[in-house]
């Protein structure tokens, strides 16, 4: 059977997760004096070693990880940190720490997959908005809020009258544009149709035996789900969870969203799985800083170095990078040391995983990691 | 004319610290506060927009230790809420919290169970345009601001229609958009009268006895007074929230005094510079009640630029020993004052 | 008597000075006459948008104005609910001219500060406005100002006045750069150590955010002798910014901006270089005032023609905002005005957050299939709602005009005007008259009742002309 083209799955984890409390260094006794209040207790760790273990409210990610195929990379960030949401997490989008730029990098990615544009699903988000990696100017990208009603008209409630709108819609659109101004709108009410008009059929296709729990991230994977086994030609999938800003009451607002995202990427694998699609397909999670080592007392605030996670049955599982030492003496500003630029990652992905050349997609030559099977 | 002495109100302490996530200790634009059993302290979170389905009430003690909290999200179904307003408890010990937008009161029980609702959306008896300000009065009934109907209703504490009065308008016994009401010890009403600047007080049956904040001099006028409050000797106090203050009369509605706020750090907020000790370094070298150019010099910009100031005090009360409690919704915390003694 | 061509000169105004025009503004424009339409828009007065106390009491989004969302859409009410709709139009030109933006900021009120100023400033000197910029704080963030030592320049601000807000690139020497910027040491903001931290680290904390204002800081300016242009002297900022506004570079970049924004999106007629030199000479002039380099463009042949009418693709802030005035939505407080705010970003112009120094790149760029499904669906929930007052005005004029029994070709006509006058090619008309021969049966529509069927088929109409490529543009 022919091998399928392989696609990329990116989690963000918006607000920044508090990587501490999500690969918990249980065996360090700072780590529960800097962490008076919000810690992971050692009886509760879902140990990895005698060091290292995951937060409880990973356990199907835990599950993944004992069959190898979770690469956990520790200490992941970039030089001169920024603790700024938005400044941060732009600099992850366009694989630019130092200027503000403009094109996302995965945006580049789907230029490099399609450079002719030829499919205007190839890359597609799940929420509403285009996050900015996947914003380059002259790639299509589709963003679907809700994948069963995805296109135009989307208010009308009456399906006679939407049906009679989108046939006015298709003449008005179909017309010769009098100029190049009207004929380029016209090309793109039709792009829009078009791709309406497949992404809808997607759900209609599908069966599973996999009930997908009822929040977010879980139905935009589930529909990741289906535009992936409807083939369709997608190979970027995006979509974000959050809010990962832990401030106050981490303690249980780290724990909702840690059972949400696990459950979900969890629920995914096993799907594609059940398809026989596992190997066609990673996962990359990330976030845009970590948190402070020191808790405020009831939350942990902006910091810097964290974890990203990347999924798959392709995927060579382990420990990745080093853990950050959490020692006074180490800390940097109060936070966790990087050690590993995220774009090792990137590159990783786009060279072993999508067989493109990643030096003009992530701005440079990065040291590579090994976790893309061979 | 009667020469008053300034009426000493001392500070006491701030509780809050913004909170910008759906849970835990900490306020998200507080509308309210009211004093619940053992001296507790229920703090009324409306929740911006981005953050409204964490609507929430939060209980803490004097003492800054976060106890619990509950809500039912942001909605119409049972036990939710909208545009949360006010609270107050009932002499049954629930707390009735007042929704501007689903125009109806929801009642809960002190630890956060839902019990009921009363009012409907409406002109009549016993329906709302707005429900706002709420309080109860030594009879245990229940005092509810009408907002957008410009009038003031009465109920029992199990939401049946009592009376009502006021209507659109300027005059005595009139109102225009009115928001925070506050019963004295001899169940006097008072009412802040918000677009028409003034408090108006009335005796328990809806007389009309006078006017505050409209004809005094021009420096203890009133701009959209939000709430007000009435300590044990009379001593009547003012949400100036137009002006961004809280004035201060004595029990004939002579002005005595004004407060502009002097918050200082929380015991949580002074978590936060521990855990950001770099952060706190820069604030000390900072000049924190800046003086502004023109431009920004009015009371609203003052308060944006300077901390320790009220900014957006929407909401006031006293409990049993006199202390004066200052809602800062745009600050995310509580000024505590001692009031007369 | 008013003619329609008056109507089409007026509405085709309107799209450019303002946000779009309902049928009972644009009478009254045309009562006052077309040069005294434009003199008053020229003179904004009191602006009668929606007051603030109202907005703060039931938005604590607006009053804090702690985050973008909240002041987006503070600004979008103001843009709905003026009076003044060039003063807010100009307002969002500046805006994005001298795009400043919340991501590197955190500080919502600092933009709007900042939008407040071009207000004030936007319609008057240039060179006022240039100094005014200088010194907001939101501007010396963004650019690093705060930075620039008289021991150890930084150049970014000096840099992008010349290059992106005054003179254009080509124009100025790299030494002319650094000099610039030696005349702004020293242009910073109050507590701009602890408020860069905060702003670096999006810090809200413990109460929200502290607002910013400009200092200058005597001591950290460089006092030395500075050659600029070819001028040399111990310069400051203010004489930095005369000698800029002199420059013949400078009223070029100015009034060919001017004319992209409000003109055209290409300047590449001849007709256009004529209109521009004219605003040129109306700069110098009058000493640099915006107002007579306006007058000079919306009085001109050119504007007027039929070759300047849809000549630009419409931002999706002037979409949203026009869309919102012609259905008569948010002219109360509304719950979900935040959304409006979203909106504009799903299209690709979040306000306030403009992507990069440079502003959006407009024109056609502004159009991609997700941003046109974003504007077709906004503008079709917009008018497919009987409820909304501007669209009960429309269906109200369509029955006294015609007839509360009115016929299909008649009912598009009429949309097609009221919602304008907006022009469309055949085969739009045909498509909408074939819509609602469809709905209707071919039969003739009642429109007595605003819950009738007919009634119904006039929002849907006007969501659907507003979905066209025509309604796109401005």
């Amino acid at each position: 059977m022919e091998k399928r083209q392989k696609s990329l799955v990116v989690v963000q984890l918006s607000g920044g997760n508090d990587y501490l409390n999500t690969v918990v260094p249980y065996g360090d006794d700072d780590y529960y004096d800097f962490r008076k209040t919000v810690r992971i207790e050692q009886s509760d760790v879902l140990q990895i070693d005698k060091m290292y273990g995951f937060n409880p409210h990973l356990s199907p990610i835990k599950a993944l990880y004992d069959q190898g195929k979770v690469a956990v990379i520790n200490g992941i960030g970039y030089d001169n940190p920024n603790r700024s949401h938005f400044r941060s997490m732009d600099i992850w989008h366009t694989a630019l720490p130092d200027e503000i730029g403009s094109e996302g990098w995965l945006g580049r990615v789907i230029r490099e997959l399609d450079p002719k544009s030829e499919n205007v699903l190839t890359g597609v988000n799940f929420g509403r908005g285009l996050p900015r990696a996947l914003g380059v100017r002259g790639v299509p990208v589709a963003s679907v809020g809700n994948l069963e009603t995805y296109g135009l008209f989307t208010d009308m409630q009456d399906e006679a009258e939407k049906s009679l709108a989108l046939r006015a819609f298709t003449h008005m659109y179909g017309g010769m544009g009098k100029d190049s101004v009207m004929e380029y709108l016209g090309q793109t009410g039709r792009d829009a149709l078009k791709g309406a008009d497949i992404l809808r059929t997607a759900p209609a296709k599908y069966s599973s035996t996999i009930e997908y729990a009822n929040n977010s991230v879980a139905q935009n994977m589930k529909s990741m789900a289906q535009v992936l086994l409807a083939d369709l030609g997608t190979r970027v999938f995006y979509t974000q969870h959050g809010s990962f800003d832990t401030h106050s009451g981490e303690i249980i607002s780290h724990a909702k969203l840690w059972d949400e995202v696990s459950g979900a990427v969890a629920d995914f694998y096993d799907d594609l799985k059940e398809h026989g699609r596992d190997e066609e397909v990673i996962v990359m999670i990330f976030s845009e800083f970590g948190r402070r080592i020191k808790d405020n007392g009831s939350g942990t605030d902006h910091g810097s170095g964290g974890v990203a996670f990347v999924i798959g049955s392709d995927i060579k599982g382990g420990m990745y990078g080093q853990y950050p030492s959490i020692k006074q003496a180490d800390q940097l500003e109060g936070d966790l040391h990087f050690n590993n630029d995220f774009r090792s990652t990137y590159s990783t992905i786009i060279d072993d995983w999508f067989g493109l050349d990643s030096v003009p997609i992530v701005n440079g030559q990065f040291e590579k990691f090994d976790f893309v099977k061979a | 004319m009667t020469i008053h002495k300034e009426l000493s109100i001392p500070y006491l302490k701030t509780i809050g610290i913004v909170n910008n996530g759906f849970n835990g200790r900490g306020f998200q634009n507080p509308h309210s506060v009211t004093i619940g059993p053992d001296q507790k302290i229920f703090v009324l979170n409306r929740c911006d927009v981005a953050r409204r389905k964490a609507i929430r009430i939060g209980v803490m003690n004097y003492d800054e230790d976060y106890l619990y909290e509950f809500g039912y999200g942001f909605g119409s179904g049972e036990g939710q809420l909208a545009l949360a307003v006010d609270m107050v408890f009932d002499s049954t010990q629930r707390i009735h919290v007042t929704d501007e937008f689903n125009n109806r009161v929801n009642v809960y029980s002190e630890t956060g169970e839902y019990l009921t609702k009363w009012g409907e959306s409406g002109s009549g008896e016993g329906q709302f345009d707005g429900p706002s300000g709420i309080t109860t009065n030594s009879k245990g009934e229940m005092v509810v601001v009408d907002q957008r109907n410009n009038r003031v209703q009465k109920y029992s504490n199990d939401g049946q229609f009592i009376g009502q009065w006021g209507q659109s308008g300027s005059r005595e016994g009139q109102f225009n958009l009115p928001w925070g009401v506050c019963v004295d010890g001899f169940d006097n009403i008072y009412v802040a009268d918000w677009r028409n600047d003034r408090v108006q007080k009335f005796d328990d049956s809806g007389n009309y006895l006078m006017s505050i904040g409209s004809s005094t001099p021009h420096d203890s006028k009133l701009l959209r007074p939000s709430s007000v409050a009435v300590d044990s000797l009379g001593n009547i106090y003012v949400a100036d929230w137009g002006n961004e203050r809280v004035q201060v009369y004595d029990d004939n509605g002579v002005f005595v005094n004004t407060l502009r706020g002097e918050a200082t750090l929380s015991k949580w907020a002074k978590e936060y510079f521990e855990a950001n000790p770099e952060e706190k370094e820069t604030r000390e070298i900072s000049d924190l009640t800046p003086d502004l150019p023109e431009h920004l010099n009015s009371p609203y910009h003052i308060s944006s630029q300077t901390e320790s100031y009220f900014w957006g005090p929407v909401s006031l009360c006293i409990d049993a020993y006199d202390k004066l409690y200052v809602v800062e919704t745009n600050r995310h915390r509580v000024q505590i004052f001692q009031g007369a003694k | 008597m008013m003619s329609t061509q008056d109507v089409k000169l007026m509405a085709h105004l309107m799209r450019r000075a303002g946000f779009s025009a309902t049928r009972s503004e644009l009478e009254k424009f045309l009562d006052k006459g077309y040069e005294q339409t434009v003199e008053d828009l020229l003179s904004p007065g009191d602006p009668g948008n929606m007051p603030d106390d109202l907005i703060r009491r039931y938005h604590v989004e607006q009053s804090e104005l702690r985050e973008l969302s909240g002041a987006g859409a503070y600004w979008l009410y103001r843009m709905i609910t003026t009076n003044n709709p060039l003063e807010e139009k100009l307002t969002l030109f500046w805006h994005g001219l001298f795009a400043t933006g919340y991501a590197k900021l955190n500080q919502a009120r600092a933009l709007l500060n900042q939008i407040d100023m071009f207000r004030s400033y936007g319609l008057g000197n240039f060179k006022d406005l240039l100094i005014k910029l200088s010194q907001d704080p939101a501007m010396i963030i963004w650019l690093d100002n705060n930075d620039n030592h008289k021991d150890a320049i930084n150049e970014n601000y000096g840099r992008e006045l010349l290059e992106l807000f005054s003179m254009g690139i080509g124009n100025y020497t790299e030494d002319d750069v650094k000099e610039c910027a030696r005349a702004f040491t020293g242009w910073t903001l109050k507590n701009a150590e602890y408020m860069a931290m905060r702003a670096g680290k999006d810090s809200i904390w413990p109460y929200g955010r502290i607002a910013w204002h400009y200092e200058y800081r005597n001591d950290d300016h460089d006092e030395g002798k500075k050659t600029f242009l070819g001028h040399e002297g111990n310069f400051n900022g203010e004489d930095v910014i005369q000698i800029i506004v002199d420059q013949h570079a400078t009223a070029k970049f100015v009034a060919t901006r001017l004319f992209q924004f409000f003109a055209s999106d290409d300047v590449d007629s001849e007709s256009h270089d004529q209109v521009i030199s004219e605003m040129v000479d109306a700069y110098f002039d009058s000493g640099y005032e915006i107002k007579a380099v306006l007058r000079t463009l919306f009085n001109s042949d050119y504007f007027k023609s039929q070759e300047c009418m849809y000549s630009r693709v419409k931002g999706p802030v002037e979409s949203v905002v026009g869309t919102a005035r012609l259905a008569g939505s948010y002219q109360q407080p509304h719950l979900d005005v935040d959304k409006l705010w979203f909106q504009t970003m799903f299209m690709g112009q979040g306000v306030l957050a403009p992507p990069t120094v440079e502003g959006w790149h407009e024109g056609v760029e502004w159009i991609d299939s997700g941003s046109l499904v974003e504007r077709v669906n906004y503008a079709a929930k917009e008018f497919g709602d009987t409820t909304k007052s501007g669209v009960r005005d429309i269906i109200t004029r369509l029955s006294r005009t015609y007839s509360e029994q009115i016929n299909v070709p008649d009912l598009v006509d009429g949309c097609l005007d009221l919602i304008g006058p907006i022009q469309v090619g055949d085969n739009t008309r045909d498509s909408l008259i074939d819509f609602v021969s469809e709905f209707s049966d071919n039969n003739v529509l009642d429109i007595s009742s605003f819950d009738s069927k007919g009634s119904k088929c006039v929002a849907q109409t006007l969501g659907l002309i507003a979905s066209t490529r025509e309604y796109q543009l401005a």
